[in-house]
Formats: structure tokens, C-alpha cells, sequence
């Protein structure tokens, strides 16, 4: 934090001498304001000789400005004509939408004019445009948005000025882009700290806001006991086993590719693109399907939907009716095995129900949901009968007895395309239409374990 | 400033009553509609006498009497059982209790479903009951395009939330879980991130938006999922800002609870939710998970 004791010494320095003009002060001041100058300078590449409070600046223009950005500037500056500032943006991104361009726009604004005219529009416009170059989760292209602020001008120097919101609209600004830091979920770090000091001092609006983002992100940041990961696997198959690992619900859980993503030749010549099929299924789950009545039919529900942060995919279930009582097998426990009377040295029923008191009862007194047991789930590339039987076909190589056991596909009516997983998060605006159109159906008929229709 | 222009997270309210009419900010006598409540811009702003507002209606009056008076009447007799009807013994000994379950169509009517088409947005939420009338859906699709007012900033949420408990002649009841401490739920969600808000019984008038909020994150899968969040991890939230001034839930007084959607990620949703209850977790020992004193730290 020596930047900070720094800027505090400095600052102290100038509550005593405002007006001072002398070469003394001066470099008094320009000694002790080196530290954040440096950061100045860095981030704007002007050379700047340090001024004091109410001293005009030299700076130097030798820097050179890119030709394709300056051209423009001169003639709008000849015409004396208003410059919107999402054109330099949209100038800029027709080369290409990055970072690069991004930090140019900004530099570029800030060589135009020490004083930074225009910078509250201009750093709105900023915010707005941060996705479009892909930078929103970039805490280094904030901090240098933030540095468009001409430093210590809003810095309240009383108490009246404190009291009265000094220089709200910039304050009002600087809060946004914390906001917009905010609602994407990046941590501000200390370069965002000194700069918002330095810029709006220590008791402004935006410091205040930067505290409570300090304060509360890190108490929430591993709140999640199910996290997922920013960067998703882009393979599908790695996706699938990803997902499929995260909703088994038991580390037992084995996970098979039964098929790779290929493309096919068929006969007619023509190339046929077959999906990948991934399974899971837990021991557990095979002993539980070995068991099962071969007279009852097993089902293939799906697709249900599964969302890992923006991306929806979908996975098939086989499962079971649920047994009416009348039908329900009491299993056989040999007592010498199992129970009170069982081996002591191999006991393979433990009574541990130690850790409650006699009186302690913490179950609900609400019924069961009667539901069917799930056998084994899947994720495949294509939601149709032909790409799940592939996948019954698989599952009876461990599961021998789904050959006698009669399957049922209750799958979505018509053809159902799911969403391509490498295609990037859709605008929210945008193909509304397709998706209510095609809502309706999917919607009204989604019932999380099925309907009683059957479908074939 | 910054307030009116961001959009805010409101709480639950049923679709269609929410649009209040609204008096110019003028001096207006006491007797015509007070300013409270969103005004959703392009709105027209109606004036309503206080007659106009109530409905003066024989059959509703004939079945209002026979609602409270009945419920007058159990309550005269329920407590000759014991508190609210549950035996005595009942009461002091459970450990925990079953808040809403959703065994029967009447279930639902005891919850309120909205999303942000209040405000204009285009996202669209419906509850029903699962299968075999044991749990209920809330499914539907979130859109976060902003409504194109010139005012809202953020929009897409979806939300459902337990109506206010009434006793008779519609007098406010409250549930007293003073004797849990933690909130015990059975869901089935979908992957999606879900916030629960719990509101409670204020005594001013500035706490009326006062709410007590904490996330519930789903796994998705076929599985139920018993999630247990302990009263003490609720954080104070006031439309949807999050407040300085922390202080814990106090639980002689819960009002209503409520579930959010807000994750914007845009597309269907769904949540199963078998019951909510609260029990006693007796090794949970925490007051209060956040800092009460005054934090504001000189830099």
C-alpha cells in the first residue's frame, strides 16, 4: 500500500499550500505526487510534467497518435461539428473487435484533450460498448476506463463540498462502471482503489461503493456448493462428462463414451454426421436394474435441460415406474449377515443412529414422493430414438438383462434440435420469436418425470 | 438520481395489480389514492377516489361474511386444542415443521407468481402442480431484453411468492418459527442459481421493502435436492440493494417467502419444489454470518 501512503502524504502537503506558487512547492509537490504521476503515465503515455493544483500543464505531443483515428479527429475538430462518441467505437471495430482496439479508443480520447472533455459521455458510451469488444470481464480495461477521470479536479475540498454530492454526475458515472464491474462479477483490485481515491478522494460515492463490493463478494464468491467453471469444456464429450458427473449425486458413478462424434458415409455416398453418446451409471444403479421386474417396461424420458451458467444442455433419463406397494419384494436379509445377530468382525448393517438423543426426531412429517428408480442417464448429440437406442444397445453390455426387459422412448414430440454448444451466448434480444414459437409446446408439455402418454 | 434509473428488483406481486394510479405530486387531500408503488412509464395517471376503489358488491359481502366468520369461529375453538390448532404437546416438542406442501390444487393458491412482463419485459412464468399433485412447477421462460421505456435498465426475473397469512376479517397473521433455526427445502431445480427472500413483519414504514434474501443454487438433474440454509446466513436487502446496516432475521414474525430468478441467462426454466419446512439444527450456534457494527473504514 505504498501508493497509498504516498498519496495521502501528498495530499496533506496540499491541504497546507493550495496556492502556492512557488518552484519550491512546486517541487515539493511534484517529489511527493511522483507515485500516482507514474501510473499517469503509464496508462496515458503523454509526458506530463506534474502541475500544481491550479497550474496550467505542459505536456508534450510527441507521442504518436494512430493515423486512422487522428484523420478523423482534426476534420471534426476543423468543423467544430458534435463527434458521438460510439463512432470512434464503431470506427475502431471495424478492424476488429479486441482489447487492442479497445485500449486504443480510450487512449486516443485521452490524448485528445488533457482536460478530457466529454469524458462522463464518453466513458457511458464505453460501458455499453465493452461487450461488443468482448472486455467486460476485463479488470484492467475498468481500471484504465477509470482512468479517463482527470485526477484530484472532484476531490471535495471542505465540508460543504462533501455534504453536497461534489460533482454528482461524474460520481454517478464512476458508480456505474462499478456497477457494470459489479453485475459481471469481477473483483476490483487496488488499482481501482488508489485511482477512485485519487480521482473522487476518500469519502466519495464511488469509494464507498468500491468498499461494499469488497465487503460482499468475497462472503458470496464461494457461496456455491455446485460451482461451474467460466470456461466450459468446448469439447461436447468432455462437456457431457462434466455435467453428467456433476447431476449423478454419488462418486461411484462411471461414466462411458459409447460413441465419438464421427461422420458417416452411407451407402447413397452422401456424409452423415452421428453424434457422440455418453453414459453414466453407478453400481448401485446396475444392481438396482438387475433387480428389476422384466414384465415392467423401462422408459427413455428426456430431454431434460440442465444449465451450467449461460448454456443449456440436455440429458436423457432411463428409469422406472414407481412400484405400487401391493407389488413391492421385501429383499431377504440373511440374519446371520445382516441385522443383530450378524458377523461382529464383517458387520454389514451398522446401527450408527447414535448422534441423536432419544427424543430427537428431525424427519418432516410430509409423505415420500412416490417416485421410479433412475437406472443410468445420457447426453447425446441428437435427441432421436435411432442415437438413444445406440445407447440401450451400449448400456446392455453391463445391464445384460435390458435385452428381456421391453424399453419405451418418451421422448419430446417433433424434432427437438438442441442448442449447439459452441455457439456463443445469444443477444437477449435477438430470435425471440423462433423461441416462443417453439416455447408453447415445450413449455406445456414439460413435466419433469413425464406424463402418463407414451410415445413410440 | 441513481436510483430512479436503474430498474429494481420488485418484490412478488400478482400480475395486473400492481398497475397502482398514481396522484400528481401536488398537495391531495388524504381521502384519494396515496403515491406508492412502481408507476410503470406510459401508464396513463388516473385519479381514484376511495369509492371508486372498493367494490360494493351483496354476493361478495354474503361470502365475505361467511369466510370470517368462520374463521372466527375456529379460531375461537382451535385453541381449546391447542396454538393454532395443534395439540399443545405438539407444539412445544416438534422439532420441525412443514411451512407449505403441495398436496392438492388449494395448495396453490396460496402462492403469487409474477415476472418482470409488470414492467414490461417479455418474460413469461406459470405454476402448476407436478405429477401425482404432490409437488408443484413453477416453469417458464426468462428474456432479459430491458423494456424499451427510456427508464428500466436491467430487466428478466421471475419470482413466486407465499401470499400474506390471513386470520379473520382479514387481519395479518404471521408464522412464528422462533423455535428453528434453520429453513429446510426439497427441490429439484435445473442448474439455475435461485435466490430466496423472506419477509418479515416491520413496524415503520421505511422497512416496508425490507427483505431478507440468501441464494439457493440448484444442481439440476433428476434428483431432489434437500437444501438447508440456516436463518442466520439471510442478508438485508432493501429493492433488491443490498444494505449497510446489517441485522439479523428475526423470526417471531415471517410474513412471506419467495423464490427469484435473475441469472440472465435467457431461455426456459423450471423448479420442483416438494415442501418447504424449518427445523432445529442444534450445531448451529451462529447469531448472525455478517459484521453489524458500523463499517466505514477511513481509507
Amino acid at each position: 500500500m505504498n501508493t497509498a501512503r504516498i498519496l495521502l502524504r501528498s495530499q496533506c502537503v496540499r491541504c497546507l499550500a493550495p496556492f502556492a506558487r512557488t518552484t519550491h512547492l512546486q517541487a515539493v509537490l511534484s517529489n511527493g505526487g511522483l507515485a500516482h504521476c507514474s501510473l499517469g503515465l503509464s496508462s496515458t503515455g503523454v509526458q506530463q510534467v506534474h502541475r500544481a493544483f491550479h497550474a496550467s500543464s505542459r505536456y508534450d505531443k510527441n507521442q504518436p497518435v494512430p493515423s486512422t483515428l487522428k484523420g478523423s479527429e482534426e476534420d471534426g475538430n476543423k468543423d467544430k461539428s458534435l463527434v458521438a462518441h460510439d463512432d470512434l467505437f464503431e470506427r475502431a471495430g471495424k478492424e476488429a473487435k479486441n482489447k487492442a482496439t479497445f485500449n486504443k479508443v480510450v487512449e486516443v480520447f485521452n490524448k485528445r484533450d488533457v482536460r478530457r472533455r466529454g469524458h462522463v459521455e464518453f466513458i457511458y458510451a464505453a460501458l455499453k460498448k465493452m461487450p461488443e469488444f468482448g472486455v467486460e470481464r476485463d479488470i484492467t480495461v475498468y481500471n484504465k476506463l477509470l482512468d479517463v477521470f482527470p485526477k484530484e479536479v472532484f476531490v471535495p475540498r471542505n465540508f460543504i463540498q462533501r455534504m453536497f454530492n461534489h460533482y454528482p454526475r461524474q460520481q454517478e458515472c464512476a458508480v456505474e462502471v462499478l456497477e457494470q464491474m459489479e453485475n459481471h462479477g469481477i473483483m476490483p483490485n487496488v488499482e481501482t482503489k488508489v485511482l477512485l481515491v485519487q480521482i473522487f478522494g476518500p469519502k466519495g460515492h464511488p469509494v464507498r461503493k468500491y468498499q461494499r463490493l469488497m465487503y460482499w463478494f468475497p462472503k458470496f464468491k464461494h457461496a456455491n456448493p455446485f460451482p461451474v467453471p467460466h470456461q466450459l469444456p468446448v469439447d461436447p464429450v468432455d462437456l457431457a462428462r462434466f455435467s453428467l458427473t456433476r447431476i449423478a449425486n454419488d462418486m461411484d458413478t462411471r461414466v462411458t463414451v459409447y460413441q465419438m462424434p464421427y461422420t458417416d458415409i452411407t451407402e447413397t455416398g452422401e456424409e452423415v454426421q452421428e453424434p457422440h453418446i455418453v453414459g453414466i451409471q453407478s453400481p448401485d444403479q446396475q444392481a438396482l436394474l438387475a433387480k428389476h421386474n422384466p414384465n415392467k417396461p423401462v422408459f427413455v424420458e428426456g430431454p431434460y435441460p440442465l444449465w451450467l451458467r449461460r448454456t443449456c444442455v440436455y440429458y436423457y433419463v432411463l428409469k422406472a415406474d414407481p412400484v405400487p406397494p401391493e407389488e413391492k419384494v421385501e429383499e431377504y436379509m440373511d440374519p446371520e449377515l445382516v441385522g443383530p445377530q450378524q458377523s461382529i468382525h464383517y458387520p454389514l448393517w451398522i446401527d450408527m443412529d447414535l448422534q441423536r438423543d432419544m427424543g430427537d426426531d428431525f424427519s418432516f412429517n410430509v409423505d415420500n414422493v412416490e417416485e421410479g428408480a433412475i437406472y443410468a442417464m445420457c447426453m447425446a448429440g441428437q435427441g432421436d430414438q435411432v442415437t438413444l437406442a445406440r445407447w440401450i444397445a451400449g448400456l446392455q453390455e453391463t445391464n445384460p438383462i435390458l435385452g428381456r426387459i421391453p424399453t419405451v422412448f418418451r421422448l419430446e414430440s417433433g424434432p427437438r434440435e438442441l442448442q449447439d454448444l459452441t455457439e456463443p451466448q445469444r443477444p437477449p434480444g435477438a430470435d425471440m420469436e423462433a423461441e416462443h414459437s417453439a416455447e408453447p409446446d415445450h413449455v406445456m408439455e414439460e413435466q419433469q418425470l413425464g406424463g402418463q402418454r407414451v410415445k413410440q | 438520481m441513481a436510483a430512479s434509473r436503474t430498474g429494481r428488483l420488485l418484490s412478488a406481486r400478482l400480475l395486473g395489480t400492481s398497475t397502482k394510479q398514481l396522484v400528481w405530486p401536488s398537495a391531495s387531500p388524504f381521502w384519494s389514492v396515496p403515491r406508492r408503488g412502481y408507476w410503470r412509464p406510459g401508464q396513463p395517471r388516473e385519479r381514484k377516489w376511495l369509492w371508486q376503489r372498493i367494490n360494493f358488491d351483496f354476493a361478495k359481502g354474503v361470502d365475505g361474511v361467511r369466510k370470517n366468520v368462520g374463521l372466527l369461529k375456529d379460531e375461537f375453538l382451535q385453541r381449546w386444542v391447542g396454538p393454532e390448532g395443534k395439540p399443545l404437546l405438539e407444539h412445544m416438542l416438534e422439532q420441525t415443521r412443514v411451512l407449505w406442501e403441495f398436496r392438492g390444487p388449494e395448495s396453490l393458491n396460496q402462492w403469487l407468481v409474477s415476472s418482470d412482463r409488470e414492467i414490461g419485459g417479455r418474460s413469461e412464468v406459470y405454476l402448476k402442480l407436478g405429477r401425482n399433485n404432490n409437488t408443484c412447477l413453477l416453469y417458464g421462460t426468462l428474456c432479459s431484453a430491458p423494456p424499451r421505456d427510456g427508464e428500466t435498465r436491467y430487466s428478466g426475473y421471475c419470482t413466486m411468492r407465499s401470499e400474506q397469512l390471513r386470520a379473520s376479517f382479514d387481519r395479518k397473521k404471521h408464522h412464528d418459527v422462533s423455535s428453528f433455526n434453520t429453513l429446510h427445502l426439497r427441490i429439484r431445480g435445473d442448474g439455475r442459481p435461485w435466490m430466496i427472500n423472506i419477509g418479515v413483519e416491520n413496524y415503520f414504514h421505511h422497512q416496508r421493502d425490507d427483505i431478507y434474501s440468501y441464494f439457493l443454487y440448484t444442481r439440476g438433474g433428476p434428483y431432489w435436492q434437500d437444501v438447508k440454509i440456516p436463518f442466520s446466513k439471510f442478508f438485508l436487502a432493501t429493492r433488491g440493494r443490498i444494505q449497510d446496516d446489517q441485522h439479523c432475521l428475526l423470526l417471531d414474525k415471517m410474513n412471506t417467502i419467495g423464490f427469484t430468478l435473475g441469472d440472465k441467462a435467457d431461455g426456459p426454466f423450471q423448479l420442483e419444489i416438494d415442501f418447504i419446512g424449518v427445523c432445529n439444527d442444534p450445531a448451529h450456534t451462529e447469531d448472525f454470518a455478517y459484521e453489524v457494527y458500523k463499517r466505514n473504514p477511513e481509507v
